[in-house]
């Protein structure tokens, strides 16, 4: 994968989606009257007649996408992470998940990447997803896997739930990158840490890996987007032998790829130190993504603090780099 | 058990089999709706009285609306659709449904035992339901995704929806009104069992959902209120038609326990109690009607 400062693309989700949906005339597009915002103003625009926006009703529009797949459409729900779980809890667990259906529901702004506080802020939606029988869940923050993601989630039938990074979306992975719905990507190789991330966290963890592999510790990176079902194999493989597990995800600490992570490991009877990094059971609060990520512990320095102090305790950390920000680019805090 | 076409998306991609069928089936025609309606109603008394309690009020407030329905030469089996919002109303369900030839009448033996498909509260698992949620409220909205799944197909299925009243009293009813009239589905039906029963008493002891009929037109839908004991009022009234395209609602006015004499006015509507004498007493009101 690629090294900050990446190049931004805008809207790669809207393009995937209406390309794909020219093809697969079953696609359907419900918005929640927030269309620009998720990218399917695309989708409205070049094909209107499969477009609804529903408004402000999230849980009439989950049971209008359970009823439109149970007639055989395949139906793309689309509206900010907070409101798509959250808010329509029971609705998403009995009109889409325990009735298996073929709806997608895409969840935009995860975790603190929004400035809109606690209520914007999709901090559990990866938990409570994940808890759901039949759903699987991927968390993505690269232009490349955002682009084969959709035609992999509406190949794979039956109930997703896809977050995604709204506005600019990095280009992290190599054009030749192959998004797999079941094999997590080693990164990097590495013996003594490994670090396994999901979404906007990953690149933060590549760089924070660069940082120990200088400073003589050996790391791997896991890039873990699909959360639910866990690729146990890849990551049990790397951690296997290792010092040091770190898990990195722009979410509550409790029920995300941190928890499954460490549900992995222990069924596997890998008795490492595990580190998570992540939200750490706590609401946020507004602010930009450079302060709410510094301050609430998501940036590369505490990658590299959490892997450091269980293997070197007694050494002084090493500093991460400084990666200023500059226009028209994506780095990690 | 016989089963019409399964429609209730228990394959992987719901039930896109139906509209690819050249053409419908005939709907049923039962002559005495209001004779099948008492015949639902037994049915019903001897499901529930194998445990001794139950789901009866439901059956005995809504037995001539299930008449109606699937009696009454409305739904073509297969065809169009049939939701059912108060999956406890599944006992009724399957007393209509035997009484009409789509389940085998031995069947209604296994209701509410363990193992059961003949679920007390229905699920996925229901046969015969195109969709059904023991969550309430849920169903109207999955209606709406089968009316606009109609309309993109052309074809001209209608949907039916059997909504209690307590119910109303979820917000997700009214997003769902309001998205129905906005997009004009007038393919859709919803029918009310309006008893004015929920858990805790009666509805209006509760809140206040009236006027319920000025609520649903506010909304924007086409909204009639009849005898819902009535089983052909009820079979006209959804067969009405109107020149402006509006989703219709029946309110079907209903006693919870259907009039019947034998059980006392103070008995547990939603959940009844029905101990042998009770249950004899009420079987012999019922069959003293069919004589």
């Amino acid at each position: 994968m690629l090294r900050p400062p990446y190049e931004i693309v805008l809207k790669p989700y809207g393009k995937a989606l209406v390309e794909l949906a020219r093809e697969r005339t079953d696609i359907i597009c419900l918005s929640g009257d927030l269309t620009r915002q998720t990218e399917t103003d695309l989708f409205r625009d070049a094909l209107p007649d499969r477009f609804i926006n529903v408004g402000m009703a999230e849980a009439n529009m989950i049971g209008i996408a359970g009823g439109l797949a149970r007639a055989g459409h395949t139906v793309f729900v689309n509206t900010f992470g907070v409101f798509c779980t959250r808010r329509c809890y029971d609705q998403v667990a009995m009109a889409i998940a325990y009735p298996n259906l073929d709806v997608k529901i895409v969840g935009f702004m995860p975790g603190l990447s929004s400035p809109g506080g606690p209520s914007h802020q999709a901090i559990d939606d990866v938990a409570l997803m994940r808890a759901l029988p039949n759903m699987t869940v991927v968390d993505l923050a690269d232009a490349v896997e955002i682009s084969q993601a959709v035609r992999a989630v509406v190949e794979r039938r039956g109930p997703v739930y896809l977050r995604l990074k709204r506005g600019e979306i990095p280009v992290v992975s190599e054009a030749s990158r192959r998004f797999s719905l079941h094999e997590a990507q080693v990164a990097k190789k590495g013996r003594e840490a490994c670090i396994v991330a999901s979404g906007m966290m990953v690149p933060a963890a590549l760089v924070a890996a660069d940082v120990l592999d200088a400073n003589g510790v050996s790391t791997c990176v896991i890039n873990s987007p699909v959360i639910k079902p866990l690729d146990a194999a890849t990551i049990v493989a790397a951690a296997r032998g290792a010092r040091a597990v770190v898990t990195a995800e722009n979410h509550s600490v409790i029920g995300g790829l941190g928890s499954a992570v460490a549900e992995a490991l222990a069924e596997a009877g890998v008795g490492v130190p595990l580190r998570r990094i992540g939200v750490a059971d706590v609401f946020a609060e507004s602010g930009s993504r450079e302060y709410l990520f510094d301050r609430y512990n998501l940036g590369v320095q505490n990658i590299v603090d959490a892997a450091w102090i269980t293997i070197a305790p007694t050494k002084p950390v090493p500093a991460a780099p400084a990666m200023p920000l500059t226009a028209g680019t994506y780095a990690p805090v | 058990m016989q089963k019409r076409a399964r429609l209730n998306g228990k394959s992987p991609g719901g039930c896109g089999d139906g509209r690819l069928r050249a053409g419908a089936p005939a709907p049923v025609r039962v002559g005495d709706l209001a004779r099948l309606a008492t015949r639902i109603r037994l049915h019903a008394v001897h499901m529930v009285g194998i445990q001794g309690f139950g789901y009866l009020g439901q059956a005995l407030s809504a037995a001539e609306i299930f008449a109606a329905l699937y009696g009454g030469g409305l739904m073509r089996p297969g065809w169009d659709r049939f939701c059912l919002s108060p999956a406890h109303y599944a006992v009724v369900h399957y007393a209509a449904a035997a009484e009409v030839g789509l389940l085998h009448p031995e069947a209604l033996k296994s209701y509410g035992r363990d193992g059961t498909e003949l679920e007390a509260i229905s699920t996925e698992r229901t046969p015969l339901l195109d969709l059904t949620c023991g969550s309430l409220a849920q169903v109207i909205s999955g209606a709406i995704g089968f009316a606009l799944a109609s309309r993109y197909a052309k074809d001209d299925r209608r949907v039916f929806a059997l909504l209690s009243d307590g119910e109303m009293e979820e917000g997700q009813t009214w997003e769902a009104a309001m998205f129905a009239a906005h997009h004009a589905l007038d393919r859709l039906a919803v029918v009310i069992d309006a008893n004015n029963s929920q858990v805790d008493g009666q509805v209006n002891s509760v809140t206040t959902l009236e006027p319920l009929a000025d609520k649903w037109r506010a909304f924007g839908w086409r909204a009639l209120e009849v005898d819902g004991h009535d089983a052909d009022a009820l079979v006209a009234s959804m067969q009405s038609t109107a020149s402006e395209r509006k989703p219709l609602v029946v309110i079907g006015r209903t006693q919870i326990l259907g009039g019947l004499k034998s059980v006392p006015a103070t008995a547990d509507g939603h959940f009844l109690k029905l101990d042998p004498a009770l249950k004899a007493a009420v079987i012999a009101e019922l069959e003293a009607r069919l004589a």
